[in-house]
């Protein structure tokens, strides 16, 4: 994190920036001294303009016009080079300060649980991922100095118009209050519009996303005109929303634009009248004169601004609220040194996958009232193998969702290695206890990376480089070794592109058996102490499967393995069986054990070893 | 299999001609063209306001206030106050009306985007980062907002200006005209160099950005992943790395478009001290007034003024059209599977199926994913299709509901080859249940609906009862009204099957597909599923793809599927009997539970 989320959090939207800005903020002032050099160069331009006429063509001093024009284009180039330099100076300050921001957001969304992401809609994140930000870059890096450049030069025009002549100064000075409740007005109307205009995008993005993401549904179901009068809707709610604000813009630009004017109408009007009258010469009318578009301009463009300042204030909240979100598993704050000083004390520096559940209960936050989990009870020593067999929903995948903490236990405590699951550093946790989950998510990358992205050992390339670079033949030796026992090799390498094929996004493109093979050989080198397979052979055919359990069975022993399955062959190798049925374990023993207890597990095996033989029993 | 693209690779453009994107653009704006067209007239009327000012200024300044006439000077204000009144009121119209044009004509590009992806193929979504493809149906659009609304319109009003303010001068002294144009052709130059280069910056930035947004999506979308595997470190170096690619494109990109006003205001304060020069001098002939050369400078501001408008357009179409291009390049997209000219609907079909001598490979050249296949199915009947992963059994029901099209060969349903045949009355009278199940934000009830939309909730309930789902609907805190979220991350695999499973159900369609849909399925639900389905397999031609054999053993025929062939193809007992691949399959499983 570039800034502590916590830090200004009730303050207001630009001081809680201003971290992320930091240490672009010398740039800042750099390029404030070049646009003080553009200003000055723009504001003399004309008086070198005025020298020409007044001098050369009036004068008749033909012999100094090539000085004049030499210094004229002289002072442009000056000019323009200072602008272009403080330009480029706003637009990296700008993007400086926006890339420490989505980093931290990035960094955010990694630390928050399961349980944000099951109620928050993709579109939305990538919304703040995205157009927020880039909302609030080109605040940073345009509309900041706009809005100085507006401030300083009115106020600069009335402090000369006012040593000018101080009357007409202070009839023109009597618009401000004006275009203050102008201004005012329309960003308290702005404020909300620009939010709804926010989130409707992020609605119609999360809209589209999931229309991509299911596109094998809608083809499927031939829904294609169902989802395009959904899109509709989406699409005409954004419309209607900017449309919405175009109508608020009716509403008071035209009033500030009209100001603009009325600046002309009031000097020209009352000036004159002053000059008819004697108070002020002619002269000082046309000076006055030219100095009114420094002030005319800043007055028109203020409700410009005022948008765009609303829109990064509705951008802002977003951001702050995703970053400010409590991820409700954190890391206790002396976890590491904790864990030090164990390590001291035993030589084991990392988990050896002792499991312990010592009366655990658990329900979802959101959903107190209903048991998910109740009083889970038992003990899996380190390097032995559990099963667990249930329906479905009985809580078998949350059930390993505790061991590595993605959720905390309602009550009672998950002890790995006798230590309490929340005294871990969550990131050694993790690293020892692995979850080949049913939702296989495979990253769009070659089949390589995918199975490389869980190496620890492969680690070496810290800086970022690509996983997939061609990486030396011993790790390629190691992916295959990993294939091999997840009972991938054999498919891979029949792919024309062997382990370079690229796989889609979520593994599109290959059968769920083959997707479940790669997950598990993602796993397997990550080389966890804890391996944990929640229903990872479900759709491969059964000889494959009967051929990884004895690959698995011949690596090395000290992995604490657990399974979840429908299957009996899949569990009843397990030194310890738990039957699960709606949250609570209702049986649990060895195989031989429970098809001697003649009780749910035996019923469920005698089903299937029936059905199995031919007595068929399903239809 | 098609090229595949992921979050690290740029996609390639091969288009260099981007005149045509900007024609295209075109026909967004023709339905609006009326509108267009009164904008432009208000907005040149705006323009002539806004010049006319300074003529009444002039007036009062030179005339009404030096012969102290307040009558003057009282009328004049008068007609100022009107010009202004006139010109706010055109403002309001502009306003609305030019945010209603482009916002129009981005919701008719963000439709036929959309429309259009609905057409293409799975191996369009499957080849490339589902990121990059919202980044153009969101995103890209957005970005074009505002060029193509208020910039098109005050590009139309500068060049009006522009050829104006040009007329006027050559009136003044068409000698001094000419010679004002001199640098012209140098501001040319500066443009058309500054364009090819920002154009490149502006392609690579647009890759950049989709690279990053594509890299942005898959790790929101696999964050448990990446959180499984405690890889939140090197997921965020890469990122960075992304982002820091994106930073670079985008400062080069703005490099080159900040050189652009330089370049033109140099041009510009040049031209008028040569104006002087010449004016002043009586250099090649010429031979102007003081007033004149005073007025012609005052011209020659204004020329420049549009010219640099026009240029800061042009700058704006050139970042656009990097954009256009993506958008165009998506609707350029040809959908592989296509209605044929003249297609018919398939009528109400019995439920017959003929694989005639099918062979299928991705490509042309290609390795054969399925060799000679060739089965025909009696309507009503129920087939399993056996064999190892890979072997191409999910490839022959893809063929028939006509994802893709057979290479060679035919596939028939009730003697109608399927490519003669409407895609929507063919699919829907087939209904496919896939090893992914997908669930769509909204509630349960929604979910099931998407089978039929028109279904009453007692039909919805019939189906989640006949598949078992409805007692676990209603242990969810509200039933059937439960919101479940996106990818129905709250359900379990098993739950999100028996959803979809009364999906497909309600659907109520003739031909039946379930690919591995019972592979979540506890022994317990899919026994009590398949005793429900028992009556709905009636009278429908079923497909089933398991790796249960206690799925399988009570179908009429059951197809032994290896390296793209049928091999063994019989009933249970049959291939039991034949004690072939399909009897040493059986075997190893039951060796598997027993032993």
């Amino acid at each position: 994190m570039y800034v502590d989320p916590g830090t200004n959090q009730q303050a207001g939207n630009i001081r809680w920036i201003l971290p992320y800005c930091k240490p672009d903020l010398p740039r800042v002032i750099g390029a404030l001294l070049l646009f003080i050099a553009n200003n000055a160069m723009a504001l003399t331009i004309p008086i070198i303009s005025g020298l020409i006429v007044d001098r050369v063509i009036v004068g008749g001093h033909t012999d100094e016009l090539l000085k004049f024009c030499g210094l004229m284009i002289a002072m442009t180039v000056i000019r323009v080079g200072a602008r272009y330099g403080y330009q480029m100076w706003m637009e990296r300050f700008g993007q400086n300060s926006v890339y420490r921001l989505v980093s931290d957001e990035y960094e955010k969304l990694h630390e928050l649980d399961f349980t944000y992401f099951n109620h928050t809609r993709t579109g939305d994140i990538m919304s703040r991922l995205t157009s927020d930000t880039d909302a609030i870059r080109h605040f940073l890096s345009w509309v900041s100095y706009q809005i100085a450049d507006c401030v300083v030069m009115f106020i600069g025009a009335l402090c000369v118009m006012f040593a000018i002549d101080w009357r007409l100064a202070i009839a023109l000075a009597c618009v401000t209050p004006f275009i203050f409740i102008l201004t005012r007005g329309l960003s308290t109307h702005a404020h909300p519009l620009f939010f709804a205009i926010r989130n409707s995008l992020a609605a119609l993005n999360s809209m589209v996303e999931e229309n991509i993401e299911g596109n094998r549904v809608v083809k499927a179901f031939v829904r294609e005109p169902y989802e395009t009068k959904r899109f509709d809707e989406h699409n005409d709610d954004y419309m209607r929303r900017n449309m919405a604000l175009a109508y608020n813009s009716r509403r008071y630009m035209p009033w500030l634009d009209g100001l603009g004017f009325s600046l002309q109408l009031i000097t020209l009007g009352f000036g004159g009248f002053l000059v008819i009258k004697g108070y002020m010469t002619l002269g000082n009318l046309v000076s006055f004169n030219s100095f009114l578009w420094m002030i005319d301009g800043p007055v028109r463009a203020s409700g410009w601004l005022i948008n765009d300042w609303q829109r990064f204030n509705a951008s802002c909240i977003k951001i702050r609220r995703l970053l400010t979100e409590k991820s409700r598993i954190v890391e206790k704050p002396d976890a590491e040194q904790a864990v030090a000083d164990r390590a001291a004390a035993s030589p084991a520096a990392h988990i050896t996958g002792d499991i312990r559940f010592d009366h655990v209960s658990f329900s979802f936050p959101d959903d107190p009232a209903t048991p998910i989990l109740t009083d889970l009870d038992f003990h899996v020593p380190a390097g032995t193998k559990l099963g667990i067999l249930g329906e479905t929903g009985a809580g078998k995948s949350t059930l390993v969702s505790l061991i590595s903490r993605f959720y905390d236990p309602t009550s009672g405590r998950v002890l790995i290695d006798g230590v309490d699951a929340r005294d871990w550093p969550l990131a050694t946790l993790r690293s020892q206890v692995c979850i080949v989950a049913q939702d296989t998510f495979l990253f769009s990358d070659t089949i390589r990376g995918n199975i490389g992205f869980g190496a620890n050992r492969l680690e070496n390339d810290g800086d970022g480089r690509p996983r997939t670079g061609s990486g030396d033949g011993a790790d390629d030796e190691f992916i295959r070794r990993m294939a091999q026992i997840a009972g991938a090799d054999g498919f891979i390498r029949s792919l024309p592109d062997g382990y370079g094929t690229i796989v889609g996004e979520r593994g599109v493109g290959l059968s769920g058996g083959q997707k479940q093979r790669l997950s598990l050989a993602r796993a397997l080198a990550d080389d966890p102490s804890i391996l944990i397979m929640d229903d990872t052979t479900s759709a491969v055919d059964m000889e494959t499967e009967a051929e990884i359990q004895r690959h698995l069975r011949e690596m090395d022993g000290d992995k604490t393995i657990v399974t979840i399955a429908h299957r009996i062959s899949s569990v009843k190798d397990s030194d310890l069986i738990l039957v699960l049925e709606r949250g609570r374990i209702v049986e649990r023993g060895t195989h031989a054990e429970l098809v001697a207890a003649h009780g749910r597990y035996w019923s469920i095996y005698s089903k299937q070893l029936g059905a199995q033989s031919g007595a068929a029993q399903g239809f | 299999m098609a090229q595949r693209n992921t979050f690290r690779e740029d996609e390639e453009l091969e288009e260099t001609i981007n005149l045509r994107d900007i024609a295209r653009v075109g026909k967004y704006l023709k339905p609006y063209l009326p509108r267009v067209v009164r904008i432009l007239a208000v907005v040149i009327s705006m323009s002539c306001i806004v010049v006319s000012v300074p003529y009444l200024t002039k007036i009062m300044i030179d005339e009404a206030i030096p012969n102290k006439d307040l009558t003057k000077l009282g009328l004049l204000a008068g007609a100022l106050a009107c010009l202004i009144v006139l010109y706010e009121l055109a403002l309001r119209y502009r306003t609305v009306s030019i945010t209603r044009v482009g916002q129009m004509m981005l919701k008719d590009m963000r439709r036929d985007l959309f429309t259009h992806i609905q057409t293409l193929p799975f191996s369009y979504f499957d080849s490339r980062p589902h990121g990059k493809i919202l980044i153009r149906v969101v995103n890209y659009v957005n970005t074009l907002s505002d060029t193509l609304s208020s910039g098109l319109i005050s590009v139309f009003a500068d060049v009006f200006t522009f050829f104006v303010t040009l007329i006027v001068m050559f009136v003044i002294d068409w000698q001094l005209a000419l010679w004002s144009l001199i640098l012209f052709p140098v501001l040319i130059l500066w443009v058309r160099v500054l364009q090819h280069f920002q154009r490149k910056a502006y392609q690579k930035l647009s890759n950049k950005q989709s690279n990053l947004n594509a890299f942005i999506h898959e790790s929101i979308a696999g964050v448990k992943t990446t959180q499984t595997f405690a890889r939140e470190k090197t997921q965020f170096m890469t990122f960075q790395q992304q982002q820091d690619d994106v930073r670079t494109a985008w400062m080069a990109a703005k490099h080159i478009e900040f050189l652009m006003w330089p370049g033109v205001q140099t041009i510009s304060v040049m031209t008028i001290s040569f104006i002087y020069f010449v004016g002043i001098t009586g250099f090649g002939g010429v031979d102007v007034t003081t007033g004149m050369l005073i007025a012609f400078v005052g011209y020659a501001n204004n020329f420049w003024n549009p010219v640099i408008n026009i240029g800061n357009f042009y700058n704006q179409l050139v970042t656009c059209s990097a954009y256009l291009e993506r958008i165009f390049e998506t609707l350029d997209v040809v959908p592989e599977i296509e209605d044929r000219p003249g297609a018919r609907d398939l009528p109400q079909i019995a439920g017959r199926v003929d694989f005639n001598d099918v062979v299928f490979r991705y490509e042309d050249g290609g390795r054969n994913i399925l060799n000679l296949v060739d089965f025909h199915v009696e309507p009503g009947r129920t087939i399993a299709l056996v064999g190892p992963t890979g072997a191409g059994k999910t490839t022959i029901v893809s063929l028939l509901s006509r994802f893709y099209d057979v290479s060679e060969g035919s596939v028939e349903i009730d003697g109608h080859d399927v490519r003669d045949v409407t895609l929507a009355s063919l699919r829907r009278q087939m209904g496919v249940m896939l090893q992914d199940t997908f669930i769509f934000s909204g509630n349960v009830r929604e979910n099931i609906r998407y089978g039929r939309l028109d279904a009453t909730d007692e039909q919805i309930e019939a189906a989640a009862r006949a598949v078992h789902a409805h007692e676990f609907i209603m242990e969810l805190p509200d039933g059937y009204d439960t919101v479940v979220e996106e990818r129905g991350s709250t359900l379990s695999a098993g739950q999100r099957q028996l959803i979809a499973f009364a999906r497909v159900l309600l659907a109520d369609p003739r031909i039946l597909i379930l690919d591995e849909a019972t592979s979540n399925i506890d022994t317990r639900t899919e026994e009590a599923l398949q005793a429900g389905l028992r009556h709905l397999l009636k009278g429908r031609t079923s497909f089933i793809i398991a790796h249960r054999l206690s799925t399988i053993e009570n179908a009429d025929e059951i197809f032994y599927i290896d390296h793209g062939r049928i091999v063994e193809h019989g009933s249970h007992a049959e291939l039991l009997a034949a004690r072939g691949a399909y009897w040493r399959l059986y075997e190893s499983q039951y060796a598997a539970i027993r032993a």
